[in-house]
């Protein structure tokens, strides 16, 4: 019985298992290795601050004192080339562009008594950066 | 003028309406803490950084205590020189919410604001 169940399940797993690279390959052309991970508190803020469908969006720009810098923006338009990381009530958008120069790294939400705000942490592909963290410079 | 107090004639550090509120508010659910202490180090990409702490009592007799709007802030004694006439303000945004300190003695600040040169 069992057997015949499993026989029935296999043709629309495979099915979902096959579609599934290629669904999401059609929304972005990057590697799909490319990501960036989300930490809890970073989540926690998103869903304070996102009630009206608005999403984190990164890009990474020249400029700062090290070469690169991190920008953060509230945004609500999606782009062709941007992947989202996160949950559906707390999303972080980022371009591909700016996801080659980041991937790997973490977005935080860091609070203290001075100050509180996001910020990317351990990026395996800076070298150096700033002491506040919003710029960095690459690993040749 | 024998025994006559030297008053200053301004404070030290002048705080913002909305650093008064958030100190206030900081402040409320921590009853051992009596205010707020400023300091300096020597960090970041253009030699000297601010930093904020919690403070219980005076710890040492050299700090600088501004009172204001009933909020109590210190000034570590190695930063008054560097601290005089500064403005204390809050900003708060959805992205981020900060302490900002409006320092006149300053020559420049790193690009992020953070550290700053004299």
């Amino acid at each position: 019985m069992s057997f015949l169940l499993r026989q029935l399940i296999k043709p629309g797993l495979q099915r979902i298992l096959l579609q599934s690279p290629v669904a999401s390959r059609h929304v972005a052309s990057a590697n799909p290795e490319q990501k960036i991970q989300v930490s809890e508190s970073c989540l926690k803020r998103l869903r304070e601050i996102c009630i009206d469908g608005s999403f984190l969006r990164i890009t990474v720009e020249g400029g700062g004192c090290s070469g690169f810098q991190y920008k953060f923006d509230l945004d609500s338009k999606m782009n062709e080339d941007d992947l989202q990381f996160g949950e559906e009530k707390a999303k972080v958008v980022i371009d591909t562009v700016s996801l080659e120069y980041c991937t790997g790294s973490t977005v935080d939400y860091h609070s203290e008594l001075i100050r509180a705000g996001f910020r990317m942490v351990a990026n395996p592909l800076a070298e150096q950066g700033c002491s506040c963290g919003s710029s960095f410079s690459v690993k040749m | 003028l024998k025994g006559r107090k030297l008053l200053p004639t301004r404070a030290a550090l002048t705080l913002t309406p909305a650093a008064v509120n958030r100190i206030k508010t900081l402040l409320q659910d921590k009853p051992d803490f009596i205010g707020l202490k400023v300091g300096v180090r020597q960090r970041g990409c253009n030699g000297l950084s601010y930093t904020l702490d919690y403070a219980s009592s005076k710890a040492d007799k050299l700090d600088e205590e501004v009172i204001q709007d009933g909020v109590k802030v210190f000034i570590d004694k190695k930063a008054q020189l560097s601290l005089l006439g500064t403005e204390m303000d809050f900003v708060e945004s959805k992205l981020s919410s900060e302490f900002v300190f409006n320092n006149p003695n300053i020559k420049g600040t790193c690009g992020c604001g953070e550290s700053f040169s004299m």
